[in-house]
């Protein structure tokens, strides 16, 4: 049977248009019941003894949760206990239309077996199909289906032989209206909370149900504290019209009453308005998108320099604002209205309410951008001390906190599994196991290179190729080879694991490596990219064993002056997989003459003129702190740590490395002018490098900060006697000045200078089994030397372009994930350490506080001057000059503990 | 236009015929042949209407959308109007042959309804000198079998009063920008007043006499016909002579009584149908092309 749908919509010009579209009924859904036998179904989802022990229906039912219920209330749908549910395709439509991460959260449930979840298309049943009443909204139509539904559904199964056992059919909404129009209807009807209280066996799934906006909250007090936000379409028209800003809410790390909004302009010229005070952050949370509304210029304020953290009432006002100097004063607003949330769930500890008896509790998220959120819990002894995912609900404008609900506990504080999770849930990290359809695509097992293979590739297993890395790596993506040539020329070849022979485009494999973006490194612990099979196997070059590669082959002279470049697809024989230690070991040992020794040697003389090249064409040398731990083999804790130390064949693999990216680069750009995958480092704008010069002027040092070589020249002669880590420590300094380096497709841009590396074209090529990017770029390459064939996505520069976001998107996290993990470990390598005296650097001073640097343990905290029990010191406070010289207390929260500066 | 070959004598016989108000398919000389109104027949139209007469079926179909005001009348909507003479309805109007016909068709039928008597166009405007409602009036030509003005013409009327033009209301923010706002709901949507909407008569002359409705026979025997456009109240709005042929000043003043008569006659059966359809809403059984 043939429906039309009809529906009129706004054009994008203005204009507005008649959309029709065909919808077909048929007679061939089925129930999903097992209960049922008019049916024709193959395998029934739902049970026939659907038992929820719920005080409320004594009898087996099926639930149907409307799509507010399903919004609201995912977290609680989650719990393994909810089984029997049909969620009606209204439903599912709605959920997918309204928010985007609940529908993926349904649809995982509703694929779990366990689960019995059924998804009944009743807007293409026959006898469920409504069309939409004149006067009836939209909202209502899909009420009013559901109800359909579910009358549908409970007649349909009474006929069904089984009428004694009452199987029922229950609604669940909170909707008021709907409740009543069910129950005229004679449907079993229920709001969510009174069934989820009903439950008998599980009243532990009551903390999670998220308040509803109807069931005021009692606690907070009757006075508005916030002023109201504005619709929506006010909003708009207020953007439209200039009045108001649009950007996203960056909430400050060290003041909870400061944030700031990144106003995106056209190109280049983005704005940051800054915001102060609660009323005028007015409930927006870290990642909002939100509306800004500038204040008049007499109401400019400076980033104020405290440190803040929220201790709850008090200290709700505004920050007292002293002399300040007028120069400092920054564009300020303040938030009117929010266009978009981006809450996700929270990892965070519970603070558990001084009232015994009390349900709400505060929960402090683990992530300092984000308020603390007021929760309700029965269980607060037991998630004492525990790590718990939390999610917002709500944020009333008369309550001092965000309101939400428990989601589950992540376990005990402070035990490793569970702090390693919660960085990576912090951190966006995709970390579940590969699902069956992506293991799918994996080669079969044994695997070997077959004749076929090798006619399309070029033979290289006679040559004396090894791999050098840090000591425990065994993802081997890269091995070199060298040999002086005939004609007295040398040959370099760069080899590089095939991965893009594995992982063929578009299939789960590719996909998901595509999401991954990038394998993550915790301490002690990898996140794959690609699963352990290619990762660890089949991809990675270790000694000894056939490999497949990708090789750049140069022929230079002896100044290392490139005369030809060749790329091929190769099969190669590593002949040692070396560590960097070892590797420096046999160059030095002049007893060792052997052909990989020689080889090495040959590289390290190149390698070495190479990088002379480079950092005169003014590449920067800079400098971040690096830490190792020694783990406990068994108890898997860190048992010593210490800054990595870097010895000269890191750096002859690096040199290579960075020749291959850009020859590379070179050749993708050439052949694919439009979507070339490129990397780029902007420089960084003059501003940046204010706390830098600031510093170096401290110690009467200059720092020319013009153009990169000045950068790099300045930064070699920036030396002070008897301070010799002054150096190392401006040059952290101006790692912090630059820019994030990004990925980007070379037909969306034209900027494509490689500030760091003074290179004008790069791009990643020589890890593809840690990073997508460098997938990409083998593909891109394999085209253009006519290895592989092409696909559409690949010469599509907007897919391109929107794939570099997610690769610099889970770039950055990966690196935050991999700080935090460390961290982390630096805390656990503490705890049993007890109290310490090491020397530490002052790295900027705030009015309250100052953050120091350790370099022992690469370690940086902020020391508060007032500690609660104590007076503070009396200080001058001098932004000028950072090192001011103050005792300072001598427990740290973390039984750490500095001596400061000189 | 399509055309048949009559031979002498079958002209001579119509022409007897006419002469005594006999016609070869047995009506008389103000006669219309069956007439079969269908509407709401292309979902994807704001209005349309199918009409067959006799042998004739056009379909008419009405797009709204919005566009500027001509700038010497702000304040009001207009018609746009684009025939069709498709292959299907003769093999004549196959490649470029029915582009003539076509553009005169609608010329016609722009003189006939773009004006402030037969539509309120002043309720098609949404905000004068900006924006207004402009109606794509499309004509498609299925069969011809003679007489087709008055059958366009009952089509176009017919699918007037079906047309659905969705509501909408001009939101403006303090700046004066101004912003069309549509409303979700499919059946809030404005309806035009048919009212004074005229059907065309075309009246033939055969002979001494004239005819309504000639067919394809009976317009090869005549030289000259007039086209009158007339109103439910009898109101003459346009009139028009087609042909090589001349007409005499005094049969010119017959044929145009003749054509209000016929014309007057015509508004009050149609309308009643159209309601009476419009009442059955929804659970109407469509025809369509098929029927």
């Amino acid at each position: 049977m043939l429906k039309s749908k009809t529906f009129v919509k706004k054009t994008r010009s203005g204009g507005v248009m008649k959309v029709v579209r065909e919808h077909y009924l048929r007679d061939d859904i089925w129930c999903g019941s097992e209960v049922c036998t008019e049916c024709k179904q193959d395998s029934a989802v739902l049970q026939r003894d659907a038992c929820i022990e719920s005080s409320l229906c004594p009898y087996p039912h099926y639930l149907v949760p409307d799509t507010n219920i399903v919004l609201r209330q995912i977290d609680v749908l989650e719990d393994p206990v909810i089984r029997n549910v049909i969620i009606l395709q209204t439903v599912l439509q709605e959920v997918r239309h309204r928010s985007a991460p609940v529908y993926k959260r349904l649809k995982d449930i509703i694929h779990e077996q366990g689960r019995h979840f059924y998804t009944f298309t009743n807007e293409h049943h026959r006898e469920t199909f409504i069309e939409r009443e004149p006067g009836e909204s939209a909202n209502d139509r899909n009420d009013r289906a559901i109800r359909v539904a579910v009358k549908w559904y409970s007649q349909h199964l009474k006929t069904a032989e089984s009428g004694s056992d009452g199987l029922k059919v229950v609604l669940l909404t909170n909707d008021q209206g709907n409740k009543l129009k069910a129950e005229e209807n004679g449907l079993v009807v229920y709001k969510f909370d009174e069934y989820i209280k009903s439950l008998i066996g599980n009243p532990e799934l009551v903390d999670c149900l998220a308040l509803s906006n109807d069931d005021k909250n009692e606690v907070t007090s009757s006075k508005v504290l916030f002023p109201e936000h504005l619709p929506l379409s006010k909003v708009q028209a207020g953007i439209k019209s200039g009045s108001f800003l649009q950007g996203t809410f960056r909430a400050s790390r060290d003041n909870y009453l400061e944030a700031t909004v990144f106003v995106q302009g056209e190109g280049e010229d983005s704005t940051e308005v800054l915001i102060q005070g609660l009323q005028n952050l007015n409930r927006a949370v870290h990642q909002d998108v939100v509306a800004v509304q500038l204040l008049p210029k007499n109401q400019w304020v400076a980033p104020s320099s405290v440190v803040l953290q929220d201790d709850g009432a008090a200290k709700d006002d505004n920050v007292d604002e002293d002399e300040e100097e007028k120069t400092a004063r920054r564009a300020t607003g303040k938030v009117v209205g929010i266009i978009k949330r981006n809450w996700r769930p929270f990892c965070g500890m519970l603070n558990v309410s001084q009232i015994k008896e009390s349900t709400r509790h505060l929960f402090t998220p683990a992530d300092r951008h984000i308020p603390r959120i007021r929760i309700e819990t029965r269980q607060a002894s037991t998630l004492a001390g525990q790590r718990i995912m939390v999610a917002i609900d709500g944020w009333p404008k008369d309550s001092r906190y965000p309101n939400g609900h428990f989601v589950r506990s992540l376990g005990g504080a402070g035990e490793k599994d569970t702090e390693e999770e919660v960085l990576l849930l912090e951190h966006d990290v995709p970390h579940q196991a590969f699902s069956q359809a992506v293991l799918s695509f994996l080669p079969k097992m044994p695997w070997s290179i077959t004749p076929e293979d090798m006619a399309q590739r070029q033979d290289l297993r006679h040559l004396t190729v090894c791999s050098v890395d840090p000591p425990g790596c065994t993802d081997i993506d890269d091995a070199l080879h060298y040999r002086e040539l005939e004609n007295g020329k040398l040959e370099v070849g760069v080899h590089i694991a095939d991965v893009s022979h594995f992982i063929r485009p578009g299939n789960a494999l590719d996909k998901e490596a595509a999401n991954r973006g990038t394998t993550v490194y915790l301490c002690g612990k990898r996140i794959d990219m690609v699963p352990e099979l290619l990762s660890s196997n089949l991809c990675s070059l270790r000694s000894n064993v056939e490999r497949f590669a990708f090789s750049c082959i140069w022929e230079l002279n002896h100044k290392a002056e490139i005369l030809k470049t060749r790329f091929t697809k190769s099969v190669i024989n590593s002949k040692a997989s070396l560590t960097y230690a070892e590797a420096q070991m046999r160059i030095d040992d002049a007893s060792k003459n052997d052909d990989i020794t020689k080889s090495l040697r040959g590289l390290n003389k190149l390698a070495k003129i190479l990088k002379r090249k480079r950092i005169e064409n003014g590449a920067l040398t800079l400098s971040s702190l690096e830490v190792r731990f020694h783990m406990d083999s068994e108890t898997h804790d860190p048992i010593d740590l210490q800054t990595k130390e870097l010895v000269e064949t890191n750096s002859m693999v690096e040199e290579f490395m960075l020749l291959a990216n850009i020859s590379v680069a070179q050749k993708i750009y050439d052949e694919f002018p439009e979507s070339a995958l490129l990397r780029k480092h902007p420089a960084p704008p003059p501003s940046n490098y204010d706390i830098l010069i600031k510093a170096a002027k401290s110690k009467n040092v200059m720092i020319h900060t013009d153009s990169a070589k000045a950068l790099a020249d300045s930064l070699d002669v920036a030396k002070v006697d008897g301070f010799q880590y002054f150096n190392t420590l401006l040059r952290i300094l101006a790692t912090r000045c630059m820019m994030q380096a990004v990925y980007f497709c070379s037909g969306m841009d034209s900027d494509f200078h490689h500030y760091g590396l003074a290179s004008p074209i790069y791009t990643h090529f020589t890890s593809p089994i840690r990073r997508y990017a460098d997938i990409i770029v083998h593909r891109l390459l394999a085209v253009a030397i006519g290895a592989d064939s092409t696909y559409p996505d690949l010469m599509d520069k907007h897919k391109q372009s929107t794939l570099c976001n997610n690769l610099n998107y889970r770039h950055k996290m990966s690196q935050y994930a991999q700080r935090a993990s460390v961290a982390f470990h630096t805390q656990l390598f503490f705890k049993t350490r007890g109290i310490l005296n090491e020397e530490g650097f002052v790295l900027f001073v705030r009015k309250n506080a100052i953050i120091v640097l350790i370099p022992k343990f690469g370690l940086e905290g902020t020391v508060f001057f007032d500690s609660k029990d104590k007076a503070s010191p009396n200080l001058v406070f001098d932004e000028e000059i950072p090192g001011v010289s103050v005792p300072v207390p001598e427990a740290e929260p973390q039984a750490k503990k500095q001596k400061l500066d000189r | 236009m399509a055309t048949v070959q009559v031979s002498e004598a079958e002209k001579v016989y119509i022409l007897h015929g006419i002469r005594d108000d006999l016609r070869v398919d047995g009506r008389g000389c103000e006669d219309y042949r069956h007439m079969e109104v269908e509407t709401d027949v292309v979902s994807n139209t704001d209005g349309s209407a199918k009409v067959t007469l006799g042998h004739t079926a056009v379909l008419v179909g009405i797009k709204a959308e919005i566009g500027k005001p001509r700038p010497m009348i702000a304040n009001q909507g207009y018609l746009e109007f684009f025939v069709d003479c498709s292959a299907n309805a003769t093999p004549e109007f196959e490649g470029r042959g029915g582009e003539e016909l076509g553009t005169e068709l609608s010329n016609t039928l722009y003189k006939v309804f773009n004006n402030q008597h037969s539509l309120d166009l002043k309720s098609l405007c949404i905000s004068p000198g900006e924006h207004c409602w402009v109606l794509y009036v499309d004509v498609l030509l299925l069969q011809c079998d003679g007489n087709l003005y008055d059958a366009i013409s009952v089509a176009i009327k017919a699918a007037l009063f079906n047309t659905k033009i969705p509501k909408v209301h001009i939101s403006s923010d303090e700046e004066g920008g101004k912003e069309i706002e549509l409303s979700d709901d499919p059946y809030d949507c404005m309806r035009l007043d048919v009212e004074n909407v005229p059907c065309i008569v075309t009246l033939c002359k055969i002979g001494h006499r004239h005819v309504v409705d000639a067919t394809l026979q009976e317009k090869a025997c005549s030289v000259a016909s007039l086209i009158i456009s007339v109103t439910h109240k009898g109101i003459i709005t346009c009139s028009r002579k087609v042909g090589r042929g001349s007409l005499d000043p005094e049969s010119i003043c017959e044929m145009i009584e003749a054509g209000k008569r016929v014309g007057k006659a015509l508004h009050p059966p149609l309308m009643k149908l159209l309601q009476q359809e419009e009442s059955l809403g929804n659970k109407r059984q469509k025809v369509g092309f098929l029927g």
